[in-house]
């Protein structure tokens, strides 16, 4: 674990993004939009850079002897492992609910999004939405995060909801598979929503650190 | 031997402007940096530590470009600002802690020293010290990884004359072990009291880089104190 991450961990972050890990579990929620567990796990991550800046943590890691872009890399390392931790705990309850909750009555009576490969590409589209928003968002600045976070909810509830309403069209009801129907096409929307993930959180690390480079502390 | 070059650096605000700053340190050497608040003391140290994106100029240290030498630099330097509050819920114990894995050359004797010296406990956090006791915190940051250079804002604001006294006298330790001090302040009496060098800035602009001898010598009227010399230049400016 690279010292950055360390010192995000131990210094930065509160104990509540940390807690708000758990909302993966929502994953097991019948009759509930489950994606929304992708959202609290960020609104988690993003009351730890609501703290940090009110401890002058920027201006703090800037002056520690590393390179300003590491100073960037120290918050997107600490954003993407809780994403990781929230995406690992979704992973294992989404496999718990296609193997041994595949036929529970309860899962099968949902007009909701279901737990499956696509639902994890979709809560990674979100944390890499957050990234791009919020994360890369705060470095314009260093400072503002009110705006960018309310561009995430936004966007977050707009991807919820087409999520949420996809399955319902004609032709798209094999997004909602249950158990290992539509194994390959599951999938292979799950890869796509990692290659999402990868590419929104590079790109976003990038323009990051070219903003940061720019701006006064 | 100088120890760090600040040549031509120019920043503009909206409202202020650094124009074309050059001065350097001499190794082994206190300078003091002064000038009156709003005159660039500020803008000029956070420039000198990458935390302001400057619109030109250069900055060497140890004969190294800051730009692209950022990490080797720094682990070189201390940096202190004034009363400023890092993590002020976390013991001083927790930040120091993790503040020490950055640095290789942590002296943990000397960190000891300090803290016992500053009469600071590990235990409290930043949002219970005084003024003078976070400026004391910060210093102890700075002073604990055997920084070759110093850079210090402010350091004296809001210590008590006891605490000043024996901070200035610190710095004299520090020098006769080859320590470069640079440290900004508006009181004279520090200057009188330690440096070796003058920097003066006002209006965003350098006025005088040298020993504090050559000030006098330069600058001063017979009968003059240093504090004098200073009210009366800053009077010619604004008038």
């Amino acid at each position: 674990m690279s010292a950055l991450l360390k010192k995000e961990m131990r210094l930065s972050a509160l104990l509540l993004t940390y807690l708000f890990i758990a909302f993966g579990a929502m994953t097991l929620l019948p009759g509930y939009p489950i994606l929304c567990g992708a959202f609290f796990i960020c609104l988690g991550i993003f009351q730890s850079f609501q703290s940090a800046r009110e401890a002058n943590d920027i201006v703090y890691s800037a002056l520690l002897p590393v390179a300003k872009r590491d100073v960037v890399k120290g918050k997107f390392q600490f954003a993407t492992f809780i994403e990781l931790c929230g995406f690992l705990l979704m992973a294992v309850l989404t496999v718990v609910r296609m193997t041994v909750l595949a036929d529970a009555l309860v899962y099968r009576h949902n007009a909701l999004m279901n737990a499956n490969p696509f639902y994890l590409g979709m809560a990674l589209l979100i944390f890499g939405l957050f990234n791009v928003i919020l994360v890369g968002g705060f470095f314009k600045t260093g400072y503002k995060l009110g705006k960018p976070f309310v561009i995430f909810s936004i966007v977050a509830f707009v991807v919820i909801g087409i999520a949420e309403a996809l399955h319902h069209f004609p032709g798209l009801q094999v997004l909602n598979a249950f158990g290992l129907d539509h194994l390959g096409l599951q999938l292979a929307l799950l890869a796509g929503g990692i290659l999402a993930y990868i590419l929104l959180t590079v790109l976003a690390y990038r323009k990051a650190c070219a903003d940061f480079e720019k701006i006064d502390l | 031997m100088n120890i760090v070059e600040v040549r031509n650096v120019c920043k503009t605000y909206p409202a202020f402007r650094l124009k074309n700053v050059s001065f350097s340190l001499e190794g082994g050497k206190i300078t003091g940096f002064i000038g009156r608040n709003g005159a660039g003391k500020t803008t000029t140290i956070k420039s000198m530590l990458n935390l302001i994106h400057t619109d030109s100029g250069e900055i060497n240290y140890f004969g190294l470009p800051l730009s692209g030498h950022e990490m080797e630099i720094k682990q070189r330097v201390g940096y202190s600002t004034g009363t400023v509050s890092w993590y002020p819920r976390k013991t001083i114990r927790e930040i120091v802690n993790v503040t020490k894995t950055f640095y290789p050359d942590w002296d943990e004797d000397a960190y000891r020293r300090y803290m016992t010296l500053f009469g600071l406990d590990e235990n409290k956090k930043p949002i219970e010290l005084s003024e003078g006791m976070k400026v004391k915190f910060n210093l102890l940051l700075a002073l604990s990884h055997r920084a070759e250079v110093l850079i210090l804002d402010e350091p004296t604001s809001g210590l008590d004359p006891f605490s000043r006294d024996e901070l200035l006298g610190m710095f004299t330790t520090l020098k006769e072990h080859g320590v470069t001090i640079l440290f900004s302040t508006h009181i004279t009496s520090d200057l009188e009291r330690c440096a070796d060098n003058i920097v003066y800035i006002s209006g965003g602009e350098i006025r005088a880089a040298c020993t504090k001898a050559g000030f006098m010598q330069s600058y001063g009227e017979p009968g003059e104190t240093l504090e004098e010399v200073f009210l009366r230049l800053e009077r010619e400016v604004l008038a």
